[in-house]
């Protein structure tokens, strides 16, 4: 089953989706919510993906967010490792504590 | 059309919702159920955009397993009441206001550009088999790459997650 | 014995890395032994090395060692060369140099201002012995401008020997730096040389010599004149030599007096066909030698310190011997070279002597009545004296000298020869002085006689040269060099040159025991300013610390925070600044790097979107 839509809507929903996530991204302060956001970002990204493979209907798009996908998982994995080490030596969830790179 | 219109746009609408109650909720575990929730309704979008395979995945890895790894991670911190006061004194409305500004922009860009080709999708679907067929002949190299980046992933996953880690410091300190 | 050419310079480097490797660890009688014995040995193979050599009857021999650098075409090499004039040289700085160092052992026995000072003092005479002997062996001007700077070096640190007082450190850098400047016009006329010539193998290039033009050729030897003045101490930079006389007294007799200031009549004399194509240079030379010789002169004749007053005869000596090689008295230079070397070195050693008994007093006018005292540095001295002032007939600076007046007065007419006859009355004079004053009239301080084998051994066989060196001379450098032996003594010439001595001594004589009054003179205004303006040495030193010291401190204050730094300084400054204002951006927090990536995807988006 496969609907037609115009494509400048489905890329309408993706830069929505985007934006909340940038959004949530500079506006939370807590690492979890943060990270959240960055899935919600790079689920944007990849729903633009599937949109261009649509209006083709090539496989490439679903190949391209086939390697968001684990692109995604790597990045959750290594981040929220960062998210345990970061509560333990600062007994914090905020971002902004660790700011020992400032210059 | 107008069928394919409504089907497009109530899991886009849910979807929209959803991720705004995301990134505005207080509580991480409701927050996750939320991402949960939109992550099923791009799933729907896929399907109905001819991409059943990506759907799939997108339920089983996303929503199956990443934020799974997430509930963990929430769980293993204990985030409880306490840590909603503190998400209340830190996200005051004020906070909003930069990122909507930048964000408000970047719309205006993005809406700009995306408007006026007139090109609908082709309403056909591509199956799994045509995915993997590509996936495994000209994306190889992709493939593997995507391969180490998951290795890495994993040992540095495993180095930042030890306990121990601080502990020998303590010890050393 | 040719082939073992090589020992000669190589004997006192040996000594050199000897005494400076053991680091003045090895016994003073050891020192003495190594420091004297290298150059004695390197003596004796010159002596027969250079008697094989006249034997062999070739005009050169040259002794190939390696080759130095090898770049292109550029390949100096290390070649030994010995023909009559280097064969000179080599006799004298060996055979003077091992009577000097002989002598110092002596000298510089009880000389322990602090520990090593024994062995350090060897260490770099041999090694200034080396060098001097590379400077006049090397058959490449880049050889000799080796032994060049090493003489400069070894001068500087043995001016300065006595290094815990301040004004000997002073003097040492004032004869390095016053050196330096001749030495900068000496590497610039290396250059040029090169440049034309494209070689500097001496035979070489003076073969290709023809091919310079006359302007060319004038610019290579007045530049090459340029270091000959500054090594040799003659005017305009003559002002290091009397202050070089800081050092111990071996020094000034080795260094200061016998060798290495007459360096430059050496260079002069070796590039000799490159001045025959250059009639202005050579006029030069000559003009450069008759004002050092009459400056020199007068100014000898109001010093007081003994050394001082030697340092400016040594300097009016080698006047003479830039006139000689001005006016074309090639052989006549280097004759005078040699007397000169055996009699200057002779009367310095003397003074050592009678410096050393009256506990390091210097000065004439503290000193006086010493010739019974001390018979062997006054017989010394008195022989010496004779042959400076050149006594007719009986002394070798007679017969060098009068080769210099008379050819002079043959090639170039009266003006070279009546300012040399001018200076030699003035040399008469001002040496009567010094043996009047120090060794006759009432004594003032009492001398204590220590004089040892090692020391009046030198003495005794300088004396011997001294009076001897002269036929020597005729006899063997002639056949050598050529235009040496033929004068005439009878004629009118002649007869003057060598009346004007006797009178300046019988004057000098009446003078100074007080037979002619001269003090209503002297004390009068003119007459002080006079003295005063001869005692300073005309005046130079004032001159070039007003002209060149004063300013040039003036500038290095004015410019304490270096003009052309600060272009350097603002460079760092700007980047120091964009560093910071760079580093401002960089907060540490993870939010702001975000919001910076989505400001520049804004950015991105509009340059794509084609609307900026």
């Amino acid at each position: 089953m496969a609907i037609s839509v115009p494509v400048e809507h489905v890329l309408y929903v993706a830069a929505l989706l985007f934006l909340m996530g940038l959004a949530g991204v500079l506006a939370r302060r807590n690492v979890m919510f943060l990270l959240m956001s960055l899935e919600v970002m790079m689920n944007a990204a990849g729903l633009a993906f599937i949109a261009a493979g649509a209006k083709w209907g090539q496989p490439d798009g679903q190949i391209m967010f086939m390697l968001i996908l684990a692109l995604a998982a790597a990045e959750v994995a290594v981040a929220l490792g960062l998210v345990l080490q970061l509560s333990r030596r600062y007994g914090t969830l905020d971002v902004d504590s660790a700011s020992e790179l400032s210059g | 059309m107008t069928t394919d219109l409504v089907l497009f746009w109530v899991p886009a609408l849910v979807a929209l919702i959803a991720t705004l109650m995301v990134i505005t909720r207080k509580n991480a575990s409701r927050a996750l159920i939320y991402l949960v929730v939109s992550l099923l309704a791009v799933a729907v979008i896929f399907f109905v955009l001819g991409a059943p395979f990506a759907a799939a995945l997108e339920v089983v890895v996303y929503a199956g397993a990443i934020v799974v790894l997430f509930l963990f991670v929430v769980m293993m911190l204990n985030l409880g009441r306490s840590s909603v006061l503190r998400e209340t004194r830190w996200l005051q409305p004020g906070m909003w206001a930069f990122p909507f500004i930048l964000v408000f922009v970047l719309a205006i860009v993005m809406f700009n550009v995306f408007a006026g080709s007139g090109d609908e999708t082709k309403g056909q679907e591509v199956g799994p088999k045509a995915v993997g067929a590509e996936l495994f002949g000209p994306y190889l190299l992709a493939v593997e790459l995507a391969g180490f980046l998951l290795l890495a992933a994993l040992v540095g996953a495993y180095h930042l997650g030890r306990r121990y880690l601080e502990e020998r410091r303590e010890e050393a300190g | 014995m040719l082939d073992l050419l090589w020992l000669v310079p190589a004997l006192p480097l040996l000594g050199f890395l000897a005494l400076f490797a053991t680091e003045g660890k090895l016994p003073d009688k050891l020192v003495a032994v190594i420091g004297a014995g290298t150059v004695g040995i390197a003596a004796l193979v010159a002596l027969f090395a250079g008697r094989e050599f006249l034997q062999s009857g070739e005009p050169s021999f040259s002794l190939s060692l390696w080759t130095w650098i090898a770049v292109a075409d550029f390949q100096p090499s290390i070649t030994l060369y010995l023909d009559a004039l280097s064969l000179v040289m080599m006799g004298v700085i060996t055979g003077v140099g091992f009577l000097i160092h002989l002598y110092a052992t002596g000298y510089m026995w009880k000389d322990h201002q602090e520990p090593a000072s024994y062995s350090r003092f060897f260490a770099y005479m041999n090694l200034f012995v080396f060098a001097m002997l590379m400077l006049v062996l090397g058959d490449n001007l880049l050889v000799l401008f080796l032994g060049w700077e090493g003489v400069g070096l070894c001068s500087y640190l043995l001016i300065g020997f006595y290094h815990r007082d301040a004004a000997n450190g002073y003097a040492a850098r004032k004869a390095f730096v016053v050196t330096r400047v001749g030495d900068t016009a000496f590497a610039l006329g290396l250059f040029l040389l090169f440049r034309e010539l494209g070689s500097l193998e001496i035979q070489q290039a003076l073969a290709a010599s023809s091919a310079l033009t006359p302007c060319m050729a004038t610019a290579i030897c007045l530049l090459l004149l340029g270091g000959a003045v500054g090594k040799s101490a003659q005017v305009p930079l003559q002002t290091w030599l009397p202050d070089a006389m800081a050092g111990p007294t071996p020094v000034s007799a080795l260094i200061h007096a016998a060798t290495m200031v007459t360096a430059g009549v050496y260079l002069i004399a070796r590039m000799q066909d490159l001045y025959l194509l250059s009639a202005n240079a050579q006029h030069y030379v000559a003009v450069v030698g008759l004002a050092t010789l009459l400056i020199a002169s007068f100014t000898a004749l109001t010093q007081r310190d003994i050394k001082r007053i030697l340092a400016y005869s040594t300097m009016s000596q080698i006047g003479y011997m830039f006139m000689a090689l001005g006016v074309g008295a090639w052989s006549a230079a280097i004759f005078h070279l040699m007397t000169h070397a055996f009699f200057k070195a002779l009367l310095f050693l003397a003074s050592g002597s009678v410096i050393l008994a009256l506990h390091h007093e210097q000065d004439i006018f503290k000193m006086g009545g010493l010739w019974k005292k001390l018979p062997v540095p006054f017989w010394s001295m008195a022989i010496g004296s004779g042959a400076l002032v050149a006594l007719p007939f009986v002394t070798s600076g007679f017969y060098s000298k009068d080769a210099i007046l008379l050819t002079a007065y043959d090639t170039s007419g009266w003006l070279y020869w009546g300012g040399g006859v001018l200076a030699a009355g003035l040399t008469a004079l001002y040496t009567t002085r010094m043996m009047v004053i120090t060794f006759f009239g009432d004594a003032k301080t009492e001398p204590h006689e220590d004089s040892r084998i090692n020391m009046w051994l030198p003495l005794a066989v300088l004396g011997v040269l001294s009076i001897v060196g002269g036929w020597f001379g005729i006899g063997v450098l002639d056949e050598l060099l050529g235009g040496l032996g033929d004068f005439s003594h009878a004629s009118p010439v002649a007869v003057v040159t060598m009346a004007v001595p006797l009178l300046g001594i019988l004057l000098g004589v009446l003078v100074f025991s007080g037979r002619i009054d001269v003090a209503g003179f002297v004390e009068s205004k003119a007459g002080d300013a006079l003295r005063r303006f001869f005692d300073s040495g005309w005046a130079f030193d004032w001159l070039y610390e007003r002209v060149f010291v004063k300013p040039f401190l003036w500038l290095a204050r004015v410019n304490k925070g270096d003009v052309v730094d600060l272009i350097y300084t603002l460079t760092k400054s700007i980047t120091r600044g964009l560093h910071h204002t760079g580093a401002l951006t960089q907060t540490g927090r993870l939010r702001w790097y975000a919001a910076n990536m989505a400001i520049g995807l804004i950015v991105v988006l509009l340059l794509a979107a084609g609307w900026l």
